[in-house]
């Protein structure tokens, strides 16, 4: 019926190409983006685990990288991107459990997880500045 | 035999019947996620609270069996949600010939990344 | 802004779509062209333009947006009216399903501005200038804004949504009290228009295996429904890596409802019966 050898194929719709973004698509996908920035940030937590265990030369190697601009740069996005599925894996727990899917909730703890993961990635990168001083 | 282009449109929908499982994958990701909820934070509160502090002090913190622990659990709770989540992720985008051979090579390179964190913890830990 | 429901218009619009190019991924026959303007009589005083996605089968052109300046003086105050009055003044080969003109019947179904709604119940002063009207997203199109609803409604024969009991039928009514009924309210009042199920990016992306929001709150009515004694096979039936743990909780569905039902909490349901069976 949708392959007949005389017809041409009927288009489709665009879908993601028109359609607007809305905060629970935007927030889904942020959740998705994250998780996978994490899955390679794992790498490099086991990469730095390595260079722990090869020795002082090796950790001091490895932590003058992560101090470096660019260093800096990765592990605050890292850092943000750990906060925001987080935030949003706790968003998602209680869907699974059932809780929080009138609209009202769900665009509420929306903006929850944004303002969360905002104000604790500020915090984990203010707080070292009170530890050292 | 109906050929691939002539299947009924219910046909077409039904395909090959429900697997009838598909909970268990759900479930585990679910038990990772709490299991990682105090084994992240408790890292990143620890990653905060030795900012500065030099190898020596680093290693000695590392042996404290509860430190020691947490990371290998940490290593595992991680790599295994990353494996659940990344599944779905290639389930979803991928539906060509690539896609069984990416969800074995992504769930070995899980499996290797997972033995070789808690070798480097035990080396740092009974090593030297 | 907190949505507290599907009607609400959001107030301001940072991004009306992603920035990617307009024919992204689609195929060679689906890639939209540009179209035609068509003017409105020289006497309208208040003009608005619509643009709109048209397609003629017969032709053998592709899909193009057409312009179109309709006399809001002249039409009724819903987006349907407007396209009513296209078809009547302007372009009578503007086709498009409409029956009930008044949000019940689920017909008009479409992509207003970005978002799935029905053609009825959408007013023109809420819509942008100019008002763009795309058909369901991710649906094969017969021709304009008419989608081939065939393997949806396919979908829904597959999940058996009719009463199924063991029990022989009683004598009269199959007894229900007041509270086993309310179980089914937010779920039975579905017109099946699938703009939540056309909304959905797993089903953009997965749609041939992936029931989708509106299946699966058809399939909780009847799991939820008291006198159905067939739980079990509908679970089997239910629980499959794509049929229904496609759904990640995106919850684009629960957001265009046109009749402010709640997929999402209904898969959701679903996913608890699955779990609640096994322990």
């Amino acid at each position: 019926m949708s392959h007949s050898p005389i017809a041409p194929p009927r288009p489709r719709s665009p879908n993601i190409q028109i359609y607007r973004p809305q905060l629970t698509s935007v927030l889904s996908i942020a959740n998705r983006i994250s998780g996978g920035i994490l899955a390679i940030a794992g790498i490099g937590l086991v990469a730095w685990l390595v260079a722990v265990a090869d020795g002082p030369q090796a950790y001091s190697a490895a932590q003058s990288a992560l101090a470096s601009p660019v260093g800096r740069i990765v592990l605050f996005a890292v850092t943000f991107a750990f906060f925001l599925h987080l935030c949003g894996g706790i968003r998602h727990l209680a869907w699974d459990a059932g809780y929080g899917f009138e609209l009202r909730a769900i665009y509420a703890s929306g903006w929850a997880v944004v303002a969360a993961s905002i104000v604790l990635t500020l915090a984990a990168w203010i707080a070292p500045l009170f530890v050292t001083w | 035999m109906l050929s691939r282009q002539m299947r009924s449109p219910f046909e077409r929908a039904a395909g090959l019947g429900s697997a009838k499982e598909g909970v268990e994958h759900w479930w585990r990701e679910r038990v990772t996620a709490v299991a990682l909820l105090p084994l992240t934070l408790w890292f990143i509160v620890s990653i905060v609270m030795h900012s500065g502090s030099d190898y020596a002090a680093f290693v000695a913190w590392l042996k404290m069996p509860l430190a020691t622990c947490m990371m290998i659990l940490l290593l595992i709770a991680l790599f295994y949600h990353a494996a659940l989540g990344l599944q779905v992720i290639i389930e979803d985008y991928v539906h060509s010939a690539i896609k069984i051979p990416a969800l074995v090579l992504m769930r070995l390179s899980c499996f290797g990344l997972v033995a070789a964190g808690i070798l480097a913890v035990l080396r740092i830990v009974f090593g030297h | 802004m907190i949505i507290r429901s599907s009607n609400q218009m959001p107030r301001s619009t940072l991004l009306k779509r992603f920035p990617l190019p307009r024919n992204l991924g689609l195929t060679r026959e689906s890639r939209i062209e540009p179209g035609r303007k068509w003017r409105a009589p020289v006497e309208a005083k208040r003009v608005k333009a619509f643009e709109i996605y048209r397609y003629d089968p017969d032709s053998g052109r592709n899909p193009h947006i057409d312009s179109y300046e309709v006399d809001l003086d002249d039409c009724g105050p819903m987006v349907l009216d407007a396209l009513i009055w296209i078809k009547n003044k302007i372009d009578s080969t503007l086709t498009f399903r409409r029956s009930c003109r008044e949000g019940v019947c689920g017909s008009c179904a479409m992509n207003i501005d970005g978002t799935n709604w029905l053609a009825c119940t959408r007013f023109i002063s809420d819509t942008a200038n100019p008002a763009t009207i795309y058909p369901l997203a991710n649906m094969r199109i017969i021709k304009d804004l008419v989608p081939d609803l065939t393997h949806v409604f396919a979908q829904y024969e597959m999940i058996e949504p009719w009463l199924q009991s063991r029990t022989p039928e009683p004598e009269k009514e199959r007894l229900q009290s007041a509270e086993e009924r309310s179980q089914l309210d937010g779920y039975y009042e579905c017109i099946l228009c699938f703009c939540c199920t056309s909304g959905c990016p797993s089903h953009w992306w997965n749609g041939g295996r992936f029931l989708g929001p509106a299946i699966l709150l058809q399939a909780w009515r009847w799991l939820a429904d008291s006198r159905d004694e067939a739980a079990g096979e509908r679970l089997d039936n239910l629980e499959d890596p794509f049929r229904l743990y496609r759904c990640h909780t995106i919850l684009n569905c629960t957001r265009t409802c046109p009749k402010g039902l709640n997929p999402g909490k209904a898969i959701a349901e679903i996913k608890k019966k699955v779990v609640e069976r096994r322990s």
